[in-house]
C-alpha cells in the first residue's frame, strides 16, 4: 500500500496530531479526541459531559458529530479539503471558547431529559445501559447520559467548571485523513490549538465484577433483548489479536452464533458479538433479540456457544477468520473518516499508529496455541447478562 | 471515471463505472421488484425472498454462501424496498471473479422447503423487532395513510399474518414472475476488469430464460389527514408526515431535495431552531425522497406527548412561513455545499457509487458522473426552489402519531 503512511507530531502542550494523506480524494476528515469521559463526571452529576458538549455546539450555532464514552470525548467532521482550515477554526471555537450561555442550559436540559424518556422506548439501546450498570462496579457503570435527578442538579457553574478543567490538550489527539499538505496542516493546528494549555484530571480505573450475574428489566416488549459481557484482552495485550479472532469465530457471517441461533433455529433476526475496550480493560459483548416465548432457548443457545468456545476453534475457522479480517481492513481504509478514526484509536490505546503491515503480521501470527493461551487467560465464563422483556429468564447452569 | 454498458442476449443489462485507482471493486444485482409489486396475500414476499437468496442455490448451501462472503472479506448486503431488491458485495480487485460467480449464482436460489420454514421464523422476529421500534411504527402508519390503498403503502416486511400464511409455492411463483434477466441490472464500480466481468456474467446466465415482466403502476390518489395510534408501550410521541413530492424523473426533484434540507439542516433550519433549540422536541427532520412512482416530502418529530399538539401547529406554521416568504440564498448555498460533499464522499468508495449507478440506469436509462451530479445540484437556484412554493405544496399532508396519546388536538 502506498498511501498507508501516517505522520505524527506532538505539540509542546501535549496535543498529538496524526495525518494520513490520501491525495486521490477531494475531502478531508478529522477527529479530535480528548481523554476525558463520562467516567470523570462527579458523583451525582452523571450526564454532565454529554450535556456540556451539546451546550458547546449550541453556543457556537454549529453542530458536528460527536461521541462521549466513559473515557473519551470525540468530535468528528468531514469536509471538502478546501474547507479543512475553516472546519478547524470552528472546532477550536467550540472546544476552546464556547459561550456556554446559562440561558441555553434549560433547553439543553429539557432535551437531555426527553432523551432519557425515549431511551425507555428503545430496549435495543437501553439493554446496553443496564449491562454496563451490572458489569462495572464503579464510575464506569453509571448511565453516561445521566438520570433525571442528576440532570436536574446540573448548574451553569458545573458546566463552566467542567469545561475549564476537563477540555485540555495533554493527551488529546487530532487525527486527519484525506487531501491536505502535512506541513501546512501542522502550522494550521499550531495556530489554532498552540496556545491551549493544561492537563485534564486523570480518570478513575474501571472496576468490574468477576462473578457474573443476571439482571432483568421487566417491560412489555415484543422481543426480549439479551446482552452478555465477559472479560477479554484489551488492545495492547500480546494476545489481543487471538482474542479478536476468537470473537470473530462467534460473530462473523456464517460464524457460530449466526449459524446456531439464526440459521439452524430461526431464533433471532439480530445476533452479534464484538470485542470492546476501555484502556487496560477488554471485554466481549454479545447480543440477541427474540420474541419472548423463545427467549429462554435463545439465552441457552447463546451461553452454550460462548462456553463451547472454551474448547477452542478449528483450523478451518481460524483460517477463515484470518482471511476475512485483512481485506476488510484494507477496504475500510478507503473512507477518510474511517482512517481518521482508526489513527485516533491507535494513538489513544497504543500510543502509536500501527501500519497495515504490522496488523497483517499480527493476525497471521495467530495460531491454535495463541488462541488456547487466550482462552486460558480469559475463558468465556462468569457472564454478566442483562435482559429487557416481559418475563425473567433462567440463567443456564 | 469511465462509464461502460452492455446488454446481454437474455436482456440482462450490465453497467460499470471504472475507477482504476480504487482499492476495491463492488458489484450488485438490482432486481426491479419490491413490495409495491405484491398483492395482500403475498405481502412481504420480496423481502422474504431476499433472505432466501442467501439460503442456498443448486451448487451452494447457506453455509457455503456465508463462508464465501466472509472469506472474500466482502461486506455483503442486500435489501428489499418498495420498488427494488438489491444484492451487493465488495471485494479486493483480485477477488472479482469469485464475487461475480457468487452473486450471479445466488440469483437462481434453490428455495428449499426446510430453509423456507426456518427463515420464516427469522422474518417473524424481524417484524417483532419493528413492533418494538416506535419510529418504524410511525413511518409505516404515515406511509399507509399517504398511499391511500395504493401498493406504495405495502409493508416491506409484510405482517405477522401474511408471513405466517405464506407458502413456498407462492414465493416460487413470485420469483418466476419477477426475476427475469430483463428485469435486472448488474452494476460494477471501482477497480474491476470489464471484459472479464461481461464474459463471465454472459457465460453464467446464458441459460436464464427471459420473459416479460409488467409492473402495474396504478394512479396514486394521495391520502391526507391524521391517524393516531395509541400505544402505551412508548413514552414519547412519534410523529411522521408525508406530503406529495416529485418523482425521480422530474427535474424539480433537485429543488425539492434542497428545500427539504433547508428546512432540516442545522445551519438555517426552521425545524431545528423552532423545535429542537427551545427543547420542544428531541428530534426533528425533513427530507424529500424521489422514487420512480412517487415522490414525497417526509418529516419526523419525536416529542413528549404533552407537547405534540404544539409541535404539529409549529410544523404547520413553519411550512406556511416558507411558502409565503421563501428561502434565503445563504441557506440554499450551504445545503448545496453539503450535497457536493456527500457526492465527493460517495466517490471515495466503490460501494458508495453502486446504488446510484444501478438505480439511475434502471429507471432513467442514463449515467451521470460525479461532476455532472455536482453540476446539477449547483445549478439549482433560489428561483427554482421558490417555484415549488405554491399554496398547494404542503396543503394535503398525511400525519401519523404513535405513542401514549389517544387523540391529537390540533
Amino acid at each position: 500500500m502506498t498511501n498507508q503512511e501516517v505522520l505524527t507530531h506532538t505539540f509542546s502542550n501535549g496535543l498529538t496530531l496524526a495525518g494520513a494523506e490520501l491525495p486521490a480524494v477531494r475531502t478531508a476528515s478529522f477527529r479530535l479526541l480528548m481523554p476525558t469521559g463520562a467516567a470523570g463526571d462527579p458523583s451525582g452529576k452523571e450526564g454532565l459531559l454529554n450535556l456540556l458538549t451539546e451546550l458547546c455546539f449550541r453556543s457556537a450555532g454549529y453542530h458536528m458529530e460527536y461521541r462521549v464514552s466513559e473515557e473519551m470525548l470525540c468530535f468528528s467532521e468531514t469536509v471538502m479539503s478546501d474547507n479543512l482550515e475553516n472546519a478547524l477554526d470552528l472546532a477550536a471555537d467550540i472546544v476552546l471558547r464556547p459561550a456556554l450561555n446559562p440561558k441555553e442550559l434549560e433547553s439543553e436540559r429539557s432535551q437531555a431529559l426527553q432523551y432519557l424518556a425515549q431511551l425507555e422506548d428503545d430496549p435495543e439501546d437501553n439493554v446496553f445501559v443496564h449491562l454496563d450498570r451490572a458489569y462495572f462496579t464503579n464510575e464506569y457503570g453509571r448511565p453516561q447520559r445521566g438520570t433525571e435527578e442528576s440532570l436536574q442538579s446540573l448548574t451553569a457553574d458545573d458546566m463552566a467548571e467542567a469545561h475549564k478543567t476537563r477540555f485540555k490538550p495533554a493527551g488529546a489527539i487530532l487525527s486527519v485523513a484525506g487531501r491536505f499538505d502535512w506541513e501546512r496542516l501542522k502550522d494550521a493546528v499550531e495556530a489554532r490549538f498552540g496556545s491551549w494549555e493544561g492537563s485534564p484530571p486523570p480518570l478513575p480505573k474501571p472496576e468490574r465484577r468477576a462473578d457474573g450475574c443476571y439482571v432483568h428489566i421487566e417491560q412489555d416488549t415484543e422481543q426480549t433483548h439479551i446482552c452478555v459481557a465477559y472479560a477479554a484482552e484489551p488492545p495492547g495485550h500480546p494476545n489481543y489479536y487471538a482474542s479478536y479472532i476468537a470473537t470473530d469465530v462467534l460473530s462473523s457471517w456464517g460464524g457460530r452464533l449466526q449459524s446456531e441461533i439464526r440459521e439452524k433455529r430461526g431464533l433471532a433476526y439480530t445476533v452479534d458479538a464484538g470485542n470492546c475496550s476501555i484502556k487496560g480493560c477488554g471485554y466481549v459483548i454479545a447480543y440477541a433479540a427474540t420474541t419472548s416465548d423463545r427467549a429462554q432457548e435463545t439465552l441457552d443457545t447463546l451461553i452454550g456457544e460462548l462456553k463451547r468456545l472454551a474448547e477452542g476453534v478449528t483450523e478451518e475457522e481460524l483460517e477463515r477468520s484470518r482471511a476475512s479480517i485483512l481485506p476488510n481492513i484494507v477496504m475500510n481504509g478507503e473512507s477518510t473518516s474511517a482512517r481518521a478514526a482508526a489513527a485516533a484509536s491507535d494513538l489513544f490505546y497504543l500510543g502509536r499508529v500501527r501500519s497495515l503491515e504490522e496488523i497483517r503480521k499480527q493476525y497471521e501470527a495467530v495460531n491454535p496455541a495463541s488462541i488456547a493461551a487466550h482462552l486460558r487467560e480469559f475463558p468465556p465464563e462468569n457472564f454478566t447478562v442483562a435482559a429487557i422483556g416481559p418475563r425473567r429468564l433462567e440463567m443456564p447452569a | 471515471m469511465k462509464f461502460l454498458h452492455t446488454k446481454l442476449a437474455n436482456g440482462l443489462e450490465i453497467v460499470g463505472e471504472l475507477n482504476e485507482s480504487a482499492l476495491s471493486m463492488a458489484c450488485c444485482y438490482l432486481v426491479k421488484t419490491g413490495a409495491c409489486d405484491e398483492t395482500p396475500e403475498i405481502s412481504g414476499v420480496s423481502h422474504f425472498l431476499e433472505h432466501m437468496v442467501f439460503k442456498g442455490t443448486g451448487r451452494r448451501s447457506a453455509e457455503d454462501i456465508n463462508f464465501e462472503f466472509n472469506e472474500l472479506g466482502g461486506r455483503k448486503s442486500a435489501g428489499a424496498s418498495l420498488e427494488n431488491t438489491t444484492y451487493e458485495g465488495r471485494v479486493l480487485p483480485e477477488c472479482q471473479t469469485r464475487l461475480i460467480d457468487l452473486l450471479t449464482d445466488m440469483m437462481r436460489p434453490a428455495l428449499r422447503n426446510e430453509d423456507f420454514d426456518i427463515e420464516k421464523k427469522v422474518i417473524l422476529e424481524e417484524i417483532a423487532k419493528g413492533k418494538d421500534d416506535p419510529f418504524h411504527f410511525a413511518y409505516w402508519t404515515a406511509q399507509e395513510l399517504f398511499a391511500n390503498g395504493h401498493p406504495l403503502g405495502n409493508r416491506i416486511l409484510g405482517t405477522t399474518e401474511s408471513i405466517s400464511a405464506l407458502e413456498r409455492r407462492q414465493m416460487i411463483s413470485y420469483f418466476e414472475r419477477q426475476y427475469s434477466p430483463g428485469n435486472m441490472t448488474v452494476a460494477l464500480t471501482g477497480a474491476f476488469d470489464w471484459d472479464a466481468a461481461v464474459r463471465q456474467i454472459d457465460e453464467l446466465t446464458r441459460d436464464w430464460e427471459p420473459f416479460d415482466v409488467e409492473r402495474e403502476t396504478p394512479k396514486i390518489e394521495f391520502g391526507s389527514g391524521i391517524k393516531v395510534v395509541q400505544n402505551e408501550q412508548f413514552s414519547g410521541e412519534y410523529l411522521a408526515w408525508r406530503w406529495p413530492g416529485f418523482v425521480l424523473n422530474d427535474e424539480r426533484r433537485y429543488a425539492a431535495d434542497i428545500l427539504a434540507d433547508v428546512l432540516t439542516s442545522s445551519a438555517g433550519s426552521c425545524l431545528y431552531w423552532d423545535l429542537m433549540e427551545p427543547g420542544i422536541a428531541n428530534a426533528a427532520l425533513m427530507q424529500h425522497s424521489a422514487e420512480d412512482q412517487y415522490g414525497a416530502f417526509e418529516a419526523y418529530v419525536i416529542c413528549s406527548p404533552e407537547r405534540a399538539g404544539e409541535v404539529v401547529q409549529k410544523v404547520q406554521d413553519i411550512l406556511k412561513d416558507v411558502v409565503e416568504n421563501g428561502v434565503s440564498e445563504d441557506d440554499i448555498e450551504s445545503v448545496k455545499q453539503e450535497y457536493v460533499l456527500g457526492i465527493a464522499l460517495s466517490c471515495e468508495t466503490p460501494m458508495g457509487r453502486l446504488e446510484a449507478l444501478a438505480t439511475r440506469w434502471t429507471y432513467l436509462g442514463e449515467y451521470i458522473d460525479a461532476d455532472e451530479s455536482i453540476d446539477r445540484i449547483l445549478a439549482v437556484t433560489k428561483e427554482d426552489v421558490e417555484a415549488l412554493l405554491t399554496e398547494d405544496l404542503f396543503a394535503k399532508g398525511a400525519l401519523a402519531a404513535v405513542g401514549p396519546l389517544e387523540t391529537l388536538d390540533v
